[in-house]
């Protein structure tokens, strides 16, 4: 259980977070599932984050239309939606149990802990089959691929 | 028979198909039919209580149901109904702040001293100023006896040992004890010392098991009234931690 985060879109994914900041940012993670169980992002796309009120520094909601846009754009590119992304603003990057009781299975959740306003770690989490408890992922930075250089 | 889309998420469970059929006369009618068609679907459909998860949404025809008639929205042959999840989550509980266990473990240690002298001296009034003390410590929420901490820390006996956590659970931990420790109080005012004395025994067990083996019953507790929504009840356990253990981290 293992995703492949080419270092630009970690980058990607750390500036969302900080320029949300001090709100959460999230977003979606589009890519492939190679041999086995082995991810590959090839693309992030940040959404907009959609939590009605003034506890965005501590919720984030991403609309289902928004959502279903972002699962036919990757089907155009021949892409799948891995999972989501989202920002905790001064909190560890562990999921809570608002994450746990919202979380969808087979998506990886990738969470960024960004402090001051600085992103400082990513981790990656992904429901257990019970949804009793999130499982952490390996999550390995890869070069970034020839076409994005 | 209507044809139900599936999100990506939830495909691992219709054995990969993007699109299946389920038939029924309502919306909850065909959810429920997917479920029996797919019955390793069903737990991420719906929650124990029966009512669809949260991040469930619904459309007909391109339509919320939210607009429509909800879950009770007529489903007619060859209606297309589309699952869509609205993702949410966040850090949830509010910041956790740090709270000293040193001075928490040091207030268990002399509340279970003055519980047993008032038991082995037969001091039932002694029982009654624990109590009262803890009643208070709750109400200025800080623990019964940080006097004698504060001074073991003066003279260099105790060492802080400060973990981000919640104090509410702790507080409310005191105040369930001196609570207990009141009723003792008053039945030995009313002649029953035997349940004097087994009420007294539970709050000094109670302190024993949290100074002993790390576990707060009445911090679990307020965990637990806090995950059924009781008012006033709102913080979630430190992240990785059980309810009514020390955070981990």
């Amino acid at each position: 259980m293992t995703i492949l985060l080419p270092a630009v879109h970690v980058r990607e994914i750390g500036l969302h977070g900080e320029s949300a900041y001090p709100e959460e940012g999230a977003g979606v993670l589009l890519g492939l599932i190679e041999d086995g169980d082995l991810r590959r992002v090839r693309r992030t796309l940040p959404l907009p984050n959609r939590w009605e009120d003034e506890t965005r520094t501590r919720r984030y909601r991403i609309d289902p239309l928004d959502l279903l846009d972002a699962e036919e754009k990757a089907e155009q590119d021949g892409l799948t939606i891995l999972g989501i992304y989202h920002s905790h603003p001064d909190h560890p990057p562990r999921p809570s149990d608002f994450d746990l009781e919202r979380a969808l299975p087979f998506y990886t959740y990738i969470i960024t802990e960004v402090r001051s306003g600085g992103a400082v770690e990513s981790r990656a989490w992904r429901l257990a089959e019970d949804r009793g408890r999130f499982e952490e992922e390996g999550l390995t930075v890869v070069p970034d691929p020839m076409e994005d250089r | 028979m209507s044809l139900v889309r599936i999100p990506t998420p939830l495909r691992p469970y219709t054995e990969g198909k993007k699109e299946v059929e389920a038939s029924g006369a309502t919306v909850m009618a065909v959810l429920e039919d997917l479920g029996l068609r797919y019955p390793s679907l069903r737990s991420h459909l719906f929650s124990g209580n029966g009512g669809l998860r949260p991040y469930v949404n619904i459309f007909v025809n391109e339509a919320d149901i939210r607009g429509l008639a909800g879950e009770a929205t007529v489903m007619t042959d060859g209606d297309r109904l589309m699952i869509v999840p609205s993702i949410a989550g966040g850090r949830g509980a509010e910041a956790l702040r740090p709270v000293d266990h040193a001075a928490l473990r040091t207030n268990q240690a002399v509340i279970i001293g003055f519980l047993l002298g008032a038991y082995v001296a037969d001091a039932p009034s002694l029982v009654a100023v624990v109590g009262a003390l803890m009643l208070l410590g709750s109400v200025r929420g800080r623990p019964a006896f940080a006097a004698i901490y504060r001074l073991l820390r003066a003279m260099g006996r105790l060492r802080p040992d400060v973990l981000q956590d919640n104090p509410e659970p702790h507080r409310f931990a005191q105040l369930l004890g001196g609570v207990v420790l009141s009723l003792g109080a008053l039945a030995f005012v009313l002649g029953a010392a035997s349940l004097g004395w087994g009420l007294t025994a539970v709050v000094a067990a109670l302190a024993g098991i949290n100074l002993f083996a790390g576990v707060c019953v009445g911090c679990a507790l307020y965990y637990w009234l806090a995950r059924v929504h009781v008012p006033g009840f709102s913080k979630s356990p430190p992240p990785g931690t059980l309810p009514g253990r020390r955070p981990t981290i």
